[in-house]
């Protein structure tokens, strides 16, 4: 039984010159950036960053032209976010929108909403935010209660999202919730797209434990919601969400987003290290490369039109474990007067602290490892 | 997959899962006339004309199969003697590893030395032999050379090396193994009622089993890719082989466990098949390299990158396919 069979990831003809491309904006900006938003780059924002890659063409990247996108291929944006992730580019103010929002649209939205979303989604102007999680649905997601009623001059919105990244500076939220009243579980939910700065929302900062603003609770209170609002089919929000939930998952940030903290280790041990940190060291590389097979794997198979749902946990899982393992490694081999005041002890004590969330946003290992077990046939 | 690397796969499948049960002896005559030695060996000298990808998946078959015989070793040697320039003996020809121990030695009519650059063909017959055993019951013998050599030859390959790529695809193959046992076991055990595969927990293990499957293919299936793309193998820190190697016996590390602990005590039995992957991975993890010895080749290495030459060399590296613009 092959589990994960690979695909060969053929490199686009423009590799060298994308790569080329990403790296050298990252230098032109570079120097704004902190150590703790390098090291979790697509949670960190930098506005005018997002805008600089909107105006390179780099955002919406696969996209068509008439939605303000560049037409290349999956394959071409895969190269993109490596790189940007490699280099711990703060790209938390366009990621989700680019990643998911825009590309959900795309398959589903109508043509009022991808002209309204999309080319300001493409210049990096217009930010999305995930309207998934409720305080009694987490990983039970089919128990969103937050209810939208049609009436003849739209939807009234009530209820509560919770945990939502960067509500705070986003412009709009894709959020499921229950368009059928009295319906229970997978039946029953659409997907709306919600502007938040509609009478009726609120948005609550809450504060997480490396002592940040990152995500929020956002409230519905009797909210107008245009009815043109609704993304794809009334009812269908489940299945769409899911799919939704797939670009979430398969991306190389499931096992690079620490990368600049492997990085900073590399470069402060120096040439020569001792035998134990030079065996750690080795020991990442090992994990960040057989991680970069598997992901590049996921990424070819996505781009042939497959759809790679139990590879994409796999990595997810995977690449979270290995993302979390490593500041608990470097913590215990190297020396702290090393850490002291140094941009790799900054990064060391963000990492540490902020890996916890790793496993949690986009799904915890349990619920990822359910669905490898249903595709292994034993669910 | 290619055509003809398919092919090549259906042969070794059919064949090897013949020859599962069979010791040495039967295997070998069978292993010898199907011509797989002479995989390596370009097709203008009267080889297969295989490839590194190609090698892989026939290794990789073989440890599913939990082969009884050197085929790796002799698979490497007659590459290594024809590029020497050396004509292969016929017969199973073991690689020794730098205390002169070889697996199958004395089976084998010779054996491949190599020391400060230079390759040295030994017969065996002449040689004495030390019998010994590795921790999966295949013989693993000191060969101490007597007379002089039948050749020899400069030679820049690594053996660690070279031999840690066919372990790395024979651990892929007997990791496999041993994951599509364990799940049949979960799935016909019946505890509490009910198939223990039907249990959360053992979902959870099973899941765990699995991406740790995957992973130890990834990585060497990455590594064959790498060398038949060139990247050398005298290069005693060949990126890809120290990584793989590296990542495949982390991966044993993880399953071992897990599958032993899955099967309950029939696991631990002689007569049922999972002692047969579980042994072979668990010695095959500490030769040719254990942990320490490639993650301070690969740290060391990676060292001398820096920080910033680090993302550079692993793109370089997979870029290398890339047509030009
Ligand atoms: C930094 C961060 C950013 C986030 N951003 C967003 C966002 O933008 N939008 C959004 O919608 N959500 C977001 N989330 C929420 C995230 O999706 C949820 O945290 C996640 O789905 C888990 O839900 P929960 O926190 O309610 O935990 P729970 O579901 O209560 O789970 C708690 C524990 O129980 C386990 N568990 C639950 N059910 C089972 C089961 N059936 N079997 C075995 N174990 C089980 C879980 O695996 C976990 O270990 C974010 C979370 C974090 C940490």
């Amino acid at each position: 039984m092959q589990i994960f069979p690979i695909r060969a990831f053929d490199p686009p003809v423009t590799v060298t010159s994308l790569r080329q491309q990403v790296r050298e904006i990252v230098r032109q900006h570079e120097h704004r950036w902190t150590p703790e938003e390098r090291c979790n780059p697509w949670l960190k924002c930098d506005a005018e960053f997002s805008l600089a890659l909107g105006g390179a063409g780099l955002l919406g990247l696969t996209w068509p032209q008439q939605y303000g996108g560049q037409e290349r291929s999956v394959l071409e944006r895969y190269v993109v976010l490596e790189e940007l992730l490699a280099h711990g580019a703060p790209c938390g103010c366009h990621w989700i929108a680019d990643r998911q929002t825009g590309p959900l649209l795309l398959r589903y939205g109508s043509e009022h909403l991808r002209e309204k979303y999309l080319p300001g989604i493409a210049r990096g102007e217009v930010y999305a935010c995930i309207g998934l999680s409720e305080p009694n649905a987490g990983s039970d997601l089919a128990s969103v209660r937050s209810q939208a009623r049609r009436t003849a001059g739209g939807w009234v919105l009530n209820g509560q999202k919770i945990w939502t990244s960067n509500a705070h500076a986003c412009q709009t939220m894709l959020a499921l919730v229950r368009t059928d009243p009295g319906s229970e579980r997978h039946a029953g939910l659409s997907q709306l797209m919600i502007d938040l700065d509609l009478p009726g929302i609120s948005v609550r900062p809450i504060i997480d434990m490396t002592g940040e603003h990152h995500f929020n609770e956002v409230f519905f209170d009797d909210a107008l919601i245009p009815l043109e609002a609704l993304v794809g089919t009334e009812g269908e929000g489940w299945k769409q969400a899911m799919a939704e939930l797939a670009y979430e998952r398969s991306g190389p940030e499931r096992y690079l987003s620490t990368h600049m903290l492997f990085a900073e280790l590399v470069d402060v041990i120096g040439a020569d290290p001792p035998e134990p940190v030079a065996q750690l060291i080795g020991r990442l590389a090992a994990e960040v490369w057989t991680l970069r097979q598997m992901s590049m794997s996921t990424a070819a198979k996505l781009a042939a039109g497959e759809d790679p749902v139990i590879e994409a946990s796999i990595v997810k899982d995977l690449g979270n474990a290995f993302e979390q393992a490593m500041p608990r490694l470097i913590q215990a081999a190297v020396d702290a007067d090393l850490l002291a005041g140094s941009a790799l002890g900054r990064m060391l004590a963000h990492v540490l602290v902020a890996s916890p969330s790793f496993s949690l946003r986009g799904g915890t290992p349990e619920v990822l490892r359910g669905i490898i077990a249903k595709g292994l046939g034993l669910r | 997959m290619s055509e003809s690397r398919q092919l090549l796969c259906d042969m070794a499948d059919g064949l090897f899962s013949d020859l599962a049960e069979a010791g040495f002896d039967k295997a070998w005559p069978r292993i010898e006339e199907a011509g797989f030695a002479s995989l390596l060996i370009p097709e203008e000298q009267g080889g297969f004309g295989g490839g590194w990808g190609d090698a892989y998946a026939v290794l990789r078959i073989a440890g599913r199969h939990a082969l009884s015989a050197p085929l790796g070793d002799t698979i490497i040697a007659h590459r290594l003697l024809m590029e020497a320039g050396i004509i292969p003996p016929a017969g199973p020809i073991g690689l020794a590893k730098a205390n002169g121990q070889v697996g199958y030695g004395r089976h084998c009519g010779s054996v491949v030395c190599i020391e400060g650059g230079e390759l040295r063909l030994v017969e065996v017959a002449t040689s004495e032999i030390v019998e010994g055993y590795s921790l999966a019951g295949e013989p693993f013998d000191r060969i101490c050379p007597a007379g002089a050599p039948l050749a020899n030859a400069h030679c820049a390959a690594n053996l660690s090396a070279l031999g840690a790529f066919a372990l790395v695809a024979q651990s892929a193959g007997a990791l496999e193994a041993a994951f599509e046992l364990t799940l049949e076991h979960v799935n016909t055990r019946v505890q509490f009622g009910k198939a223990l595969g039907r249990f959360q927990a053992v979902q959870q293990a099973m899941a765990e089993f699995s991406v740790e499957a995957a992973a130890i293919d990834a990585a060497g299936q990455a590594m064959a890719a790498a060398l038949d793309k060139g990247c050398a193998l005298d290069d005693s820190t060949g990126f890809e082989v120290a990584a793989a190697k590296l990542r495949a016996n982390m991966a044993i590390e993880r399953c071992f466990p897990i599958a032993h602990r899955l099967h309950g005590a029939i696991g631990f039995t002689m007569e049922y098949a999972l002692n047969r992957y579980t042994r072979r991975l668990m010695d095959w993890r500490g030769d040719c390299g254990n942990d320490a010895y490639w993650a301070g080749i690969l740290g060391r290495r990676v060292a001398k990158l820096g920080g910033c030459g680090l993302w550079p060399e692993i793109t370089r590296r997979s870029d290398a396919a890339a047509p030009a613009e």
